[in-house]
């Protein structure tokens, strides 16, 4: 369990030095520009340095979020979540928004463990992996307002994306596992004020119909797994999950989908086998109750059904199955 | 400059000590850079940690709260303390809120529609161009209007949200010697006090972009009010002076409305546009109780002096509202610029004259001139912490999450102010319209006493009965107090002050609160607290003072023969660790909220669903507080409740407490039980934490009354607002136990 070390003299200092700054230059054209960010070096996965505010904010329209590469916990969902909004965003990342991971365990995140950690994710060169001294990293933290006491969270960070417009001094707040759908139209906002605001599928108000939710178990997996999961479309990140139900025993499968850190942290030889085959990224512990986690075993079982046969049961299965793989290639 | 404030009286231990830690660390320090010791050393002492940052002991880091608990504070949040260019408190009379004028519907153009006017306009290059539609709405049939047939809008309240400007149209509604002298002809420039600058259109955002702040004035009976609220901010986010946002959606707080007119928190509208928010003012149980409107206690004031009945429970009859800003994400920034004003509703029971005698009136201070709504006994007061740079213009911290504080105390937006008043019994109507401070009232004479007061209102909600105070408890962010203080008693001449007890270090929760005499006593290293409004007594009443404070009020509605359809639980959490059922509750942190202990602690996601009560039910809800280093004032929209137990028992619930409420403040590490009744309107609300810093991030969530009443929930497309129209997501994430 990683711990941040508390703020310290050095980061005091340069709070100190920054409530003077404010007081003289308070009427800078942004009051969240040079005389805010700290210019701090930060080293990317390919051993590239950059300056935090002239080379990464200056000018540009950001999504930054902290990770470190040994988090067994939120930050592979975390980054599984920001690669569909990479995805939904399209050409826009790298020339209109750059994303930024910073870790927060530099000791272990050397530009090398960023790398590899960058591509088992495919997040793509212009996804920087970014890593530094402590020090600046605490106090960039807490400067883009992402830092949380160690004390009070046990990864010692938040699960939050800071997105933000430099030029506009427009800075906004989201869970980086929320839908992903929603993040992309944030962005996209921020970017040009809604110009090119059609990385996300658009309905009007006909298009949109209230929804009747019926099936906890599609309901389930399209929020919790499609992220990293297909059912018959291939692997993602981690496995295509279609006839799992299948090869897998039963008691097995519930308590890895529930407690796949506990399984992992056991040694269990079948969760280490597949660690191994998908690139060593943990499969998160997604919070589900034993309820939950049988309505999801349950829709996997249906769904590898109907698409083993080849055939739909009945139109309205077809139906749910198209809702699912769109919430799938949404999510 | 340090960013450490410690108070002037601060014990002569503490000053030393924390002198002593400067002097102790600076040597390490020193020692260090010049190699007399190695970091090795310095980890093996337990000096720094491994890390190499100084380690967080006490008599080592001056920034450590101190054994001695006498208090350094970092006040205003972010920024050095608020230049007062030499002004002193008490100095500027309180200019009373500008009273928006109520017009016939047929002055507005285009006339109201029941579905969103989707007529387009051409939209600002800088906002993407192209044509967008005039009303900010979104458009079609869930959005509409409910029952706009049934309760059509009687008369027109307009405004509009734009930057600051000089007021030449204020309206007190009281003649001047009303208000302190006021002269309302005199323009009212933009700015805390005359010593202060001006404040500019980029740093000050208000309803019709002026000072004082704007009341509402609407009643029962029948007279439906159409507020048309026009954005006039700037087509540009950049020009914001550093934090605040263009797009807005007002929330009328705690309006029991249809969810369209609800200020949901995604349904924001753009620069140019206007929304009709539509309030019907009904009493709850509409369908149900005294449906044939018989009930002379059910209604509102006729201008004859007369009532008129509505259908309903008299027992739901409301009084003091207020509305403000609750745009996504920005609900702090927006309402902080100046998106706040208040709401006072007029009933048979609480009409606003204090001399009519038909048996229903409750006569509580008011004045005579009109048959409702007369003002000059009753006075609305926003209490607000704000700080500016050192130009004078508002500043805000942006990227602080624990809550942000200001260091200058102002009422009415108008720092430390007098009031006068006649040797009589005065109304007010005290709202919390702060971003994260929690205010703990009380009032005091010259020689430091405190002075009773009369609590009669709690949100807004006539109590069965008044409650005698010497002070009030602690007040959370969008908690309205409605008092009665006697000023009969004092002489032409005196003076007394309202003083505020509670204390803050940061804006994660009050710190402590003082005794008076620890309040007045200026040792306080919070600068907000102790005196902030004189009051000068000034001259006998012209007549006779002849209103009442009954000691029976408002009964609380009865609903033990309704039966309670559910039970739900939700926890305002932040840390894993501060949990008690769950050690890793943070997976989606800092702020959330937890369902029905089920699953994860979860952000805010206006798309997501986190519980549908069916139409027509009663349900009870305990809202947690997870951690006990915050405080969480919850606000549940859209209808009253009545707190059944704090930490699980109802002999903890105090007298102040057992009217109605809307804001429940769950203290650290309590929790609020409660029951409320879903029915008259349905659609999407939400529920979410008013230290707005912690709605903005994330502690919010939505739930919705499902009025097909159906088995499965029907969930409700998301509203997706831009400025050439609003389209629509599918409702994307229904935690399991919302059906």
């Amino acid at each position: 369990m990683r711990k941040i070390d508390s703020m310290g003299i050095a980061l005091l200092a340069v709070m100190a030095l920054f409530l003077a700054i404010m007081a003289c230059e308070a009427r800078a054209s942004t009051h969240w520009g040079a005389n805010y960010f700290p210019n701090v070096p930060l080293t990317d996965q390919n051993g590239r340095t950059f300056h935090l505010y002239d080379d990464l904010l200056k000018g540009k329209t950001v999504v930054v979020n902290l990770i470190y590469t040994q988090c067994k916990d939120s930050c592979p969902l975390e980054t599984a979540r920001l690669i569909q909004v990479r995805q939904m965003l399209g050409d826009h990342v790298g020339k209109d928004v750059f994303f930024y991971s910073i870790s927060i365990d530099p000791e272990h995140d050397t530009p090398e463990a960023l790398k590899a950690y960058a591509e088992k994710f495919h997040a793509g060169p212009d996804w920087l992996f970014l890593t530094g001294k402590k020090e600046d990293i605490n106090l960039v933290a807490r400067k883009l307002g992402l830092y949380f006491d160690p004390g009070l969270n046990r990864d010692g960070h938040t699960v939050e994306l800071m997105i933000g417009n430099e030029p506009s001094g427009q800075w906004t707040r989201n869970a980086a596992t929320d839908n992903p759908r929603f993040i992309t139209s944030t962005i996209t906002t921020l970017v040009d004020g809604w110009n090119s605001h059609k990385a996300v599928a658009e309905k009007s108000y006909a298009q949109a119909a209230p929804l009747n939710v019926s099936d906890r178990g599609q309901y389930l997996f399209a929020t919790r797994c499609a992220a990293c999961h297909t059912i018959g479309h291939g692997t993602k990140i981690g496995p295509d999950l279609i006839g799992v139900t299948a090869v897998r025993d039963r008691g097995w499968l519930l308590r890895f989908i529930q407690k796949p850190d506990e399984l992992l942290a056991e040694k269990d030889p079948l969760a280490m086998s597949l660690f191994k085959q998908y690139k060593e990224i943990q499969m998160p512990n997604v919070r589900l109750g034993p309820d939950d986690t049988e309505s999801l075993v349950r829709f996997l079982e249906a769904q590898s059904a109907t698409k083993a046969t080849g055939v739909s049961s009945t139109a309205k299965t077809d139906e749910r199955e198209k809702h699912v793989e769109k919430a799938a290639s949404n999510n | 400059m340090s960013n450490i404030y410690l108070p002037k009286s601060a014990s002569k231990a503490r000053i030393k000590e924390a002198t002593n830690a400067r002097n102790n660390r600076a040597e390490i320090v020193k020692a260090y850079s010049q190699g007399k010791v190695s970091r090795r050393d310095l980890i093996k002492w337990g000096l720094i940690t491994t890390g190499g940052l100084l380690a967080p002991i006490h008599g080592l880091n001056p920034f450590v709260t101190s054994a001695y608990a006498d208090g350094g504070s970092n006040i205003p949040t972010g920024a050095p303390r608020s230049p007062l260019f030499g002004t002193l408190p008490f100095t500027q009379p309180l200019a009373r809120f500008d009273v928006l004028s109520r017009d016939p519907i047929t002055s507005l153009n285009p006339a109201p529609q029941a579905q969103a006017n989707q007529t387009q306009q051409p939209v600002p290059a800088s906002l993407g161009g192209g044509t967008g539609p005039i009303e900010g709405r979104p458009p079609g049939a869930i959005w509409a209007h409910q029952q706009f047939g049934l309760l059509p809008p009687q008369v027109a309240i307009s405004a509009t949200m734009e930057g600051a400007k000089v007021n030449t149209v204020y309206n007190p509604g009281v003649a001047s010697n009303f208000n302190s002298g006021i002269d309302p002809t005199t323009p009212v420039r933009p700015r805390f006090h005359p010593n202060l600058p001006d404040q500019g259109p980029l740093a000050l955002w208000t309803y019709n972009g002026t000072f004082p702040p704007k009341l509402m004035q609407v009643r029962y009976g029948g007279d439906a009010a159409l507020f048309r609220l026009t954005n006039k901010l700037p087509a540009d986010f950049s020009q914001n002076g550093g934090f605040g946002r263009i797009t807005i959606s007002t929330h009328e707080h705690n309006g029991h409305h249809g969810a369209e007119n609800d200020g949901f928190t995604g349904a924001y509208f753009f620069p140019n546009q206007f929304y009709d928010y539509h309030y019907p003012v009904v009493l709850a149980g509409r369908n149900t109780v005294n449906t044939d409107a018989t009930d002379p206690r059910a209604g509102g004031p006729s201008d004859s002096g007369g009532i008129n009945k509505i259908p309903g429970d008299w027992h739901e009859t409301m009084s003091t509202h207020w509305f403000h800003d609750h745009m996504f994400s920005f609900t702090s920034q927006n309402v902080y610029k100046g998106m706040a004003g208040m709401f006072n509703i007029y009933s048979a029971l609480d009409r606003g004259n204090e001399e009519l005698n038909d048996g229903v009136n409750l006569r509580l201070p008011s004045g005579t001139a009109k048959s409702w709504g007369n003002q000059e006994y009753d006075v609305n007061l926003v209490l607000a912490d704000k700080a500016w740079d050192q130009d004078g213009q508002l500043f805000f911290d942006i990227f602080n999450f624990d809550g942000f504080l200001g260091d200058a105390m102002t009422v009415n937006f108008f720092y430390k102010p007098f009031f006068e008043v006649e040797r009589r019994k005065y109304r007010f109507r005290i709202l919390n319209g702060a971003v994260s401070r929690f205010f703990k009232v009380a009032i005091s004479d010259a020689s430091n006493t405190a002075q009773p007061m009369i609590f009669i209102a709690n949100d807004g909600n006539l109590m069965p009965s008044p409650v005698v105070l010497n002070q009030l408890d602690e007040q959370g962010i969008a908690e309205r107090y409605d008092i009665i203080i006697d000023f009969s008693k004092y002489n032409i001449g005196d003076k007394i002050w309202m003083v505020n007890l509670c204390e803050h270090q940061d804006g994660k929760k009050p710190s402590q609160d003082l005794t008076l005499a620890d309040a007045l006593s200026g040792n306080s290293a919070d600068p907000c607290v102790g005196k902030f409004l004189e009051f000068r007594i000034v001259r006998n009443p012209a007549t006779p003072d002849v209103s009442q404070v009954p000691t029976t009020m408002i009964p609380n509605p009865d609903l033990s023969s309704i039966p309670v359809t559910r039970e739900r639980v939700f926890e305002f959490g932040s840390g894993g660790n501060q949990t008690t059922n769950d050690p890793v509750s943070t997976f989606f942190g800092p702020w959330g909220i937890k369902t029905d202990n089920q699953g994860p602690t979860l952000n805010a996601d206006y798309g997501r669903i986190s519980a549908a009560p069916k139409f027509g039910t009663r349900e009870i809800w305990t809202l947690q507080n997870g951690g006990g280093g915050w405080d969480h004032p919850i606000h549940i929209h859209f209808e009253e409740g009545q707190i059944l137990a704090r930490n699980g028992s109802a002999s903890n619930v105090p007298s102040w407490e057992k009217g109605r409420k809307d804001v429940y403040r769950l203290r650290p590490g309590g929790s609020v039980t409660l029951t409320m009744q879903f029915r008259d309107f349905g659609g999407m609300f939400m529920e979410h934490c008013h230290n707005t810093v912690h709605e903005d991030n994330a502690m919010l969530l939505r739930w919705e009354i499902d009025n097909a009443g159906g088995a499965f929930l029907k969930a409700l497309p998301t509203p997706i607002p831009k400025p050439q129209g609003v389209t629509f997501e599918d409702p994307d994430d229904i935690l399991p136990t919302a059906f």
